[in-house]
């Protein structure tokens, strides 16, 4: 039997892989959308992670020691974390498209915007609450429904830990449903005077 | 041997195709792995009808493509972007059947998934309509779920039948069991007013 340790780390492996392939998904519309190298490089680069940790994911539920009756299971543990792989490359292959300097078709921008889980971004400007407070103290998600996924600062684009704080001139790159986007531009820009929008 | 039929052209926009495309691919990963974690064998079915839908959507836009780019290299250099996107999300919808397939070829999912699925950030989850829900008799796009509680139904199983993406489809009732998806925070309340436990107040 599989002890309680090794299925705890097989476990969070594949969350981490599943959200990680979800997240790249959103990144990937959003560089298209922006048509932005930054978060085409950020795909990218999630897109190695994602494969070393495939690995280790795999390495880790085979040397577990399962037993006769639990094999189909984790046969079917294997395959989910080699799906999340699957869609980690298809949302690397969009980046890819930014990356060549292909400027994205207009059709494409209308198509994401449109789409009922869409990728937004909004300018962080001097009158928004959000200034100066941290991404946990946000609480972008309860205020919108939108989940943040990354905020382009100048030429970095940076993955949004809690104690990270919020600067004037960050641009929130979000995913969620379409009705949050609205909410969450008034948020960041409420006198809707970013430059570059 | 899966039946394969011609696809005939038929003029959609561009953008049509590929917002279905896009909407689709990732409704049919929620619900593949929701009928991976709830071990459904009929949701996994409904994923890999999904799958020829999706097929023929993808059909329908390369032939745009090569009709808009008509023989004109710059219009071509700006099309293979879309044609490579709307090939990225069949590879997407492809990665959900292979998740559905787990369930129908009866390998199953070790039980240590559900474990898994109660961590993740975005969520699925099943939840049972009881008699004295505010939910009953209400219209889902009434309810306009998404705003008011970042939630999406995403499938209505009434009748041992299974309703895809149901939401301009009707009104809910007692006894309906929903697939939703949204942060889990919200998912709890949300099990709650389905659940009837709250009084009846709504969202």
């Amino acid at each position: 039997m599989t002890n309680h340790n090794d299925f705890n780390l097989i476990a969070s492996s594949l969350v981490e892989l599943k959200d990680t392939s979800e997240l790249m998904m959103d990144l990937a519309y959003s560089s298209l959308l922006l048509n932005s190298r930054e978060l085409a490089e950020e795909v990218l680069r999630l897109e190695e992670y994602v494969d070393n940790l495939h690995t280790s994911f795999e390495m880790l539920a085979l040397k577990s020691n399962f037993s006769k009756e639990e094999a189909s299971g984790f046969l079917g543990l294997i395959r989910l974390g080699v799906a999340a792989e699957k869609i980690a490359d298809a949302a690397a292959d969009m980046a890819e498209v930014v990356l060549r300097g292909i400027e994205p078709h207009p059709v494409l921008k209308l198509a994401i915007k449109a789409a009922e889980e869409t990728v937004a971004q909004a300018c962080v400007t001097t009158n928004s609450p959000l200034l100066n407070s941290t991404v946990k103290d946000a609480c972008i998600q309860e205020r919108t429904g939108m989940t943040l996924l990354a905020i382009k600062r100048g030429e970095k684009c940076i993955r949004p830990k809690p104690e990270l704080v919020i600067k004037e001139g960050d641009v929130l790159i979000v995913s969620g449903y379409v009705q949050g986007v609205s909410g969450l531009k008034q948020l960041a820009s409420p006198d809707d005077n970013c430059i570059g929008e | 041997m899966p039946k394969f039929e011609r696809i005939k052209f038929k003029p959609i926009p561009v953008r049509d195709l590929l917002l279905e495309l896009k909407n689709l691919s990732e409704l049919m990963v929620d619900l593949a792995y929701s009928a991976a974690l709830f071990n459904d064998a009929e949701l996994a079915e409904d994923v890999l009808a999904l799958e020829n839908r999706i097929d023929t959507l993808e059909y329908l836009l390369e032939m745009e493509m090569m009709i808009a780019a008509q023989g004109n290299p710059k219009d071509a250099e700006t099309l293979i972007g879309v044609a490579k996107v709307a090939e990225a999300t069949d590879k997407i919808s492809d990665a959900a059947a292979d998740i559905a397939a787990i369930v129908t070829r009866k390998i199953g999912v070790h039980p240590i998934v559900g474990a898994v699925f109660e961590k993740v950030e975005k969520r699925v989850s099943k939840i049972l309509v009881q008699k004295n829900s505010p939910l009953v008799d209400m219209q889902i796009e009434m309810l306009d779920l998404q705003a008011k509680a970042g939630i999406d139904i995403i499938a209505v199983r009434r009748n041992k039948t299974w309703i895809i993406d149901p939401k301009k489809w009707g009104h809910l009732m007692a006894g309906d069991i929903l697939i939703i998806r949204g942060p889990s925070s919200r998912i709890k309340d949300f099990k709650v007013m389905a659940e009837g436990r709250n009084g009846g107040t709504l969202v």
